[in-house]
């Protein structure tokens, strides 16, 4: 269980986050929202990159603000960022085995289980390619093979469906499906395709404003008129 | 462990190739002007290996390294006058030594990004300015500095090698460990955290990497590259001068790094021609060594605009093109 309690950020005059409050259980979950809710901030204070004036977030009931980024890590966190981090000149593999090398776990044995999430993602016979030689899709499975190895207990992906085809966005949704049941963990995703998110998330956080505006079962939520005025008014806005 | 670990690049070829040239035939056919000129550059291409890899691996601009050659060198001759140790011991120590000296130097800014590093770096190399020319270089004399006036006590190089053209091979051979050394740690976890820091260092620490440790890491590397390229130094001349360590020349020697293309290892060896070889080739010319000046200048200007992989980048570019149109053209 993912529990943020009365999570405040400011940055200077604009409030990112008002006490913003959820009971995250469903194995993935989502966030949504308008540009600038406030969903990646969220996901910032939770790894650390942004701190809170005010708040808690608990995972499995350990407090995770008092961590250090690094540290976060170590204890189960992964996350994706909007735009891919694969570094050019490391190889798929080594891409992935850093997420591993904290741990004190015999090589072969990294080596293994790098190579199973690399297999379960689909990039087995690409492992020895360099990231400068990866399409966009290909990294962005990358990304989740570092999401899925050294036993997450929570993993976070901010837009992963950005850019991609949709028979893309359809692998990569089963795949976050997949998570719990591979490795145990809860997923949080952000995106702004509502059909992934109405797919693959039990329960969905809406932010507006850096407010909740509404938390509960994918469906409730959607269906939800503040829901709708506030989010998908704007996707009539945009183009 | 590593499969990898032990794969020769062709560039890796190249370069043993030239370290078993240096180390065979150039000590055997030179004099001595050439000899002591060659010994030198060897030393600096050591030290400019250092600061290359910190900026090609994590973007750090260090501009201390030659002061740090300068404490590896003062360690290594007080410890030669104050104990019997053999060389490659006060080697060591005096590598060690100025490991934790760069690390008390930049500790401060090793936490913070960009421009901290080099401003503090360049305020430790105009104190260690201070320091080497207030305090003088061991030369034998007695109390804590060990100076005294005239000419110096003997200094012991390596038992191993006796003359000057033995002590070139032997520099020969710690500059290539040292390229392997710096190549081995880029190909285990310490090499996968750097480059995950260059990407991101968000990215980096959402992967568990501790970035300030990878990063004062890096450093201590290049510290410890410093110091056992400022005891080779000494080891060359058997003393040291403060002229030679000035905040100037760390400046320069970065600068030059650049030029040559701090991602490769011939980047740190075209650096260090530039900053030895150049100028006693223009001294035995007949010409104004200051000239080597405005030729670096104008090397510095030509990375700039059109070498951002330096001279190095350029030289392995060429040889690729060449290999391939030659491939090409026996179809
Ligand atoms: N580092 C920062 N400094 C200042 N303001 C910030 C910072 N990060 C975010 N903000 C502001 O906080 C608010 C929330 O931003 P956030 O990035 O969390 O939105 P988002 O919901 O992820 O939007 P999007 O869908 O566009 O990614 C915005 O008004 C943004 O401008
Ligand atoms: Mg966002």
């Amino acid at each position: 269980m993912i529990e943020v309690e009365g999570v405040l950020v400011r940055f200077g005059g604009v409030i990112a986050l008002n006490e913003v409050s959820a009971r995250f259980t469903a194995p993935v979950a989502g966030i949504i929202g308008p540009n600038g809710a406030g969903k990646t901030t969220l996901m910032n204070v939770i790894s650390g990159f942004v701190t809170a004036t005010a708040g808690r977030i608990l995972v499995e009931g350990e407090d995770f603000l008092a961590l250090a980024p690094h540290r976060r890590a170590h204890r189960g966190l992964r996350r994706s960022f909007q735009k891919d981090q694969i570094a050019d000149d490391l190889t798929v593999f080594d891409n992935v085995l850093v997420q591993l090398d904290f741990t004190l776990a015999g090589g072969a044995a990294k080596r293994a289980e790098v190579m199973r999430m690399l297999d379960v993602v689909g990039l087995a016979d690409r492992a020895g390619r360099i990231g400068a030689e990866l399409t966009g899709f290909e990294r962005r499975l990358t990304d989740v093979a570092r999401c899925l190895v050294g036993r997450p207990r929570l993993v976070m992906f901010d837009e992963p469906a950005g850019g991609l085809s949709v028979e893309e966005t359809h692998r990569l949704g089963e795949l976050i499906q997949g998570i719990h049941g591979l490795t145990g963990a809860q997923t949080l995703v952000i995106d702004h395709d509502v059909e992934l998110i109405a797919r693959v998330c039990a329960e969905t956080l809406v932010l507006d404003f850096g407010r909740r505006i509404a938390f509960g079962p994918t469906a409730d939520v959607l269906a939800d008129p503040r829901v709708k005025a506030a989010y998908l008014g704007t996707e009539e806005v945009a183009p | 462990m590593d499969r990898n670990l032990f794969h020769v690049t062709p560039r890796g070829w190249a370069g043993l190739g030239l370290a078993a040239f240096c180390f065979a035939v150039l000590p055997a056919v030179v004099g001595s002007y050439w000899l002591s000129i060659l010994t030198s550059a060897a030393c600096f291409t050591m030290a400019a290996s250092g600061v290359a890899f910190m900026y090609a691996r994590l973007g750090m601009v260090s501009l201390t390294q030659v002061g740090l050659m300068g404490i590896g060198g003062w360690v290594a001759l007080r410890l030669n006058y104050a104990f019997a140790f053999p060389f490659e011991v006060n080697l060591v120590l005096a590598a060690l030594a100025t490991m934790i000296c760069g690390w008390v130097l930049a500790l401060p800014a090793l936490r913070m990004r960009g421009l901290y590093l080099a401003l503090v770096t360049l305020m430790a190399a105009g104190g260690l300015e201070i320091i080497f020319s207030t305090f003088q270089f061991p030369n034998g004399g007695s109390g804590f500095w060990g100076v005294k006036i005239g000419s110096a006590d003997p200094f012991r190089g390596p038992a191993l090698a006796p003359g000057p053209a033995a002590y070139l091979r032997y520099v020969v051979v710690m500059v290539t460990l040292g390229f392997l050394f710096i190549e081995g740690h880029r190909r285990l976890f310490p090499g996968r955290a750097w480059a995950l820091i260059r990407r991101s260092e968000a990215a980096a620490m959402a992967a568990g990497v501790n970035v300030t440790l990878y990063k004062t890491w890096a450093f201590g590397i290049a510290g410890l590259l410093a110091g056992a390229s400022g005891t080779l130094l000494a080891g060359s001349l058997g003393l040291l001068d403060d002229g030679t360590f000035r905040s100037p020349e760390s400046i320069m020697i970065f600068a030059l790094s650049v030029v040559g293309g701090a991602q490769y290892w011939l980047g740190a060896v075209v650096a260090a021609v530039l900053y030895r070889v150049l100028p006693g080739l223009l001294n035995q010319w007949g010409v104004n060594a200051d000239l080597a000046f405005v030729i670096f200048g104008a090397g510095l200007l030509h990375a700039v605009i059109t070498a951002p992989d330096g001279i190095a980048g350029q030289i392995w570019g060429g040889i690729g093109r060449l290999m391939s149109r030659r491939k090409g053209g026996a179809e």
